[in-house]
This record gives C-alpha cells, structure tokens and sequence, in this order.
C-alpha cells in the first residue's frame, strides 16, 4: 500500500502568536514536493509536525500506513526530518552513517556493507574515519542524506538543503536528491528560492501569512516571490 | 617535643610506604563511602539533570535554583539534619543506623545529588536540541535518544561526577556527625586528618592529606587525558 500523509485543520502557535493554519493537505507516495515561504513563515515548523519530532496545538497529521508497534514510542520508522544545518553525533563520519540502522538491529556484518555503500553513494568514502564535526557544510548535508538513505525512508523532509552551500555542492546535492526520487521515495525539500533541487519537484506549495496554498507551477512560484 | 615541616612529611611517607594497616584502612572506608555514594547518586541525578534540561513543566526554573541552594549547604548541616532522623529518638531511630558506614553513605548521597543534578544540568543544556531530534528521527525510541545525549555530552558528565566525587571524599562535617569516626569502621581520611591534627600528631594526617592530594590529581589528569589535550574555542 502506498504511503500517504494527510493534514487535517492543523494549527500552530508560539505563546499567543498563530504560525500558521492548515486546513488540508494531502500528499502521496512518489510525490515530490516544494515547499516554499520566506524566512520565518514556519516551514522549519511545519515540517518538523509532519515528521513527528513537534506537537500542534490542534488539528492532526497521520502517515499512513504505519507499522510501529503500539507500545512503542518511535517515530514513523519510514519518516526522516533532515536539519536546515545538519547535526553531527561526536564520533566519525561511519560512526554517524551508522546510527540509524545500529538501532534497527541489523547484523553487524550488513551494517557495515551498508555503511559502504551509502558512504559511496554520498561521495564520503575518502573521509570516513574523519571525525565528523571537521566536515564542510556540504560534506555535512550529505553525511545528513547519507544517515537518511542508508534507512531507505519514504517519505523525506529536507529543510533548506541548499543554503549556504556553493553550486558545485548544490548540484551534487541535487543529483543525491534525484537518485532518491528515483528510488521511489517521497520528498518534500522547503526552501525560500527556487533552485536546482526545488526544480525536481512537481508539486509546489506556498507557505504564506500563516496559510498554505498550492500552486500550479514554477512560473507562478516565481510570480508570489 | 616539637617536630620540624619537613621531619613530618619525611614521617608520613615513611607511614605511607611502611604498609601501616591503620591508614590503609582508613584511606580504604574513605574510598569505599564515597565510591558507593557516587555510584548510587550518578544514574538518577544525571536523569533528573537530564529532565530539568530536555523537559518544560511549570516551576522547572525553581527546581533549578533548589538544587544550585542545596549544593551551597554546609555539610555539618547536612550531617546534623541526617543526625536527628537518625538518632534513637528520631523517625528513623528503629533502623539502628546511626554511627555506621550507611549512615555515611547516605549523607554523602545528600551531599552529592545536587551537585551531579547541577552540572549534568548544565552539561546537557551544552547540547544542541538538533541532537535529540536527529536521534528520534533516525529511529530511536525515547531512552535510546537520552542515552545518545548523555554520550554527546560524555565528558562533561565525567566531570560532574569528579565533582560530587571531590565534595564528599574531602568532606569532614557530615561523616564526622552520622560516622563518629571509629576506627577501622567509619573514621575515613578527613575525620582522620581532623582527629589527628587536634591531638597534635601530625604525620598521619598530612600522609592522609598526600593520599588525598594524590587522588585528585590522577582524577582530574585521566578526565583531562580523555577529553583530549583542551581543544581551543
Ligand atoms: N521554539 C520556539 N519558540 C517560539 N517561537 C518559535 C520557536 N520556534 C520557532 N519559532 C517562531 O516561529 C516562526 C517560524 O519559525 P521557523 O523556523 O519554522 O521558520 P522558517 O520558515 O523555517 O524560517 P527560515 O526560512 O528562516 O528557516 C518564527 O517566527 C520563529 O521565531
Ligand atoms: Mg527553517
């Protein structure tokens, strides 16, 4: 069964200030979306309810299907928020790569292969053994992509993956993006501007005034902007 | 007759290294008071640091101050407020603890909970709330994330149980109080040092105080040999 997320009258606040109000959004597997808004809209906010990791103050979200058992207080194992910077745990970039599927209990052996290949699909292998928080920011933003598809999630959330990035690591980013939409996986990618990776998605959606509205096409993005 | 500086430190290493079984068992309750002390205190004072530091609830802040106030308390307060619960009359005057090693080792727990809750606190606020996050969202349930937190903030927990660990192996007031310093029992290095100095004799506590002096430069170099050479900022 296809993986679907639905957003239902949702609404957040900080103390007495509204955010935003959402009445409904719909978003299937496969789809790739753009979430767009200037600073301080709370598209950071809005993604983070989706992924679980912060409460609304009404209204819900629900991922489904969802195979979590009921006594257990993890996410939707299929969901993974990326940070706008990226958070490195204080140990090596394999070490980091790693932490996801240790947790999954696979065997150690299979870890390890894992490892190996998500490092080369990032373009990390050369830096493994570096401790971690020696990265570039771009390393950084794939170490973050690398941690996220050894765990084949499907449904991503990339919060600002390009800023503060040059072109070169952008369009390398963007190229780790496209892979993963290939392979199926649905992404939804917030930035404040259009760039190469916004430019894969084929849905785009305006945060504005504390409201959510879809629009058509690039050019109309562009229009709002 | 009057003993010379230097006669007494030559003295008190002699005692040291002669094998004297009355300061090893000394240096020995001390170590085994506050070794226990420690190791019951650690786990729950790191997680309510860990509460205070990751969780909101209404009056967070006055707990906070709570235990930075408790960790200021004179230990003879301590000690004489553990004395009167404990003493025959007191509420719990039945469990006949007064004057032994338990005694001890709850007074020291008193002693050194809030200064673990205190810096573990402010270890854990050294971290980055990304880090919890990235955790959950990469799988892990709530104590697994807690436990990766704990791991990020690993030497500064290392030096807040250096630090309970220093308040109460020096400390006198307390143990002095619910101890009662008998020999080979409860008399450990610091109600030694104080006992032996008042009688005049000034070898054994100044071999005691080198055990001490000795013991927290070899805590605080491995700690700082393990966090690595102090990175610069
Ligand atoms: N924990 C918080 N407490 C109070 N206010 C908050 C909190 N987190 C976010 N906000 C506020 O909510 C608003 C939205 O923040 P958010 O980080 O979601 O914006 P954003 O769209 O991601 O901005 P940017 O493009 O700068 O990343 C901001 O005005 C911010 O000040
Ligand atoms: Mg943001």
């Amino acid at each position: 069964m296809g993986l679907e997320l639905k957003i239902d009258n949702l609404v957040k606040r900080f103390g007495t200030r509204e955010i935003f109000r959402i009445e409904q959004l719909h978003v299937q597997e496969g789809q790739s979306l753009h979430l767009k808004g200037e600073n301080g809209v709370g598209k950071t906010t809005l993604m983070k309810i989706m992924a679980g990791l912060e409460k609304p103050c009404s209204g819900n979200v629900s991922v489904t299907p969802n195979h979590r058992r009921w006594w257990s207080d993890r996410l939707h194992p299929d969901v993974i928020y990326l940070h706008q910077t990226p958070y490195v745990f204080m140990s090596n970039v394999v070490d980091n790569v790693a932490y996801g599927l240790k947790l999954r209990k696979g065997n150690r052996h299979d870890v390890k292969n894992k490892v190996q290949q998500a490092l080369a699909w990032a373009r990390l292998e050369h830096l493994a053994e570096q401790p971690a928080y020696s990265l570039s920011g771009g390393e950084r933003q794939r170490l973050a992509l690398a941690r996220a598809w050894i765990l084949a999630p499907r449904l991503l959330f990339l919060d600002e993956p390009t800023a503060n990035l040059d072109r070169r690591s952008v369009s390398t980013v963007a190229e780790l993006v496209g892979q993963l939409l290939e392979q199926g996986t649905t992404i939804m990618v917030s930035s404040h501007q259009s760039n190469t990776v916004t430019e894969l998605c084929n849905r785009h959606l305006q945060l504005e005034d504390g409201a959510l509205h879809e629009v058509e096409s690039l050019t109309q993005v562009k229009r709002y902007a | 007759m009057e003993m010379s500086l230097l006669d007494t430190c030559i003295d008190a290493i002699r005692l040291l290294f002669s094998g004297n079984t009355e300061l090893w068992s000394i240096i020995w309750v001390s170590f085994c008071v506050s070794m226990t002390a420690i190791l019951i205190s650690a786990v729950p004072a790191i997680f309510v640091g860990f509460l205070l530091a990751m969780v909101d609830f209404p009056g967070r802040w006055m707990v906070i101050a709570l235990f930075n106030a408790l960790m200021a308390i004179p230990t003879v307060v301590v000690g004489l407020t553990l004395y009167l619960l404990l003493s025959r009359s007191g509420p719990f005057g039945e469990l006949h603890l007064l004057f032994s090693q338990p005694a001890m080792v709850i007074g020291q727990v008193l002693l050194c909970f809030p200064v673990l809750v205190c810096m573990s606190h402010a270890a854990f606020q050294g971290i980055d709330r990304r880090a919890w996050e990235t955790a959950r969202t990469l799988g892990a349930h709530c104590g697994r994330a807690a436990l990766t937190i704990a791991c990020e903030a690993r030497f500064s927990l290392l030096g807040a149980m250096l630090a309970g660990f220093s308040r109460i192996i020096s400390e006198v007031g307390c143990s002095m109080m619910v101890g009662g310093n008998i020999l080979g029992y409860t008399r450990n290095i610091p109600t030694a040092i104080a006992l032996e100095t008042s009688k005049g004799e000034f070898s054994q506590g100044v071999a005691l105080g080198l055990v001490l002096l000795m013991l927290a430069l070899v805590l605080n170099f491995t700690l700082a040999s393990v966090r690595g050479k102090g990175q610069l900022i």
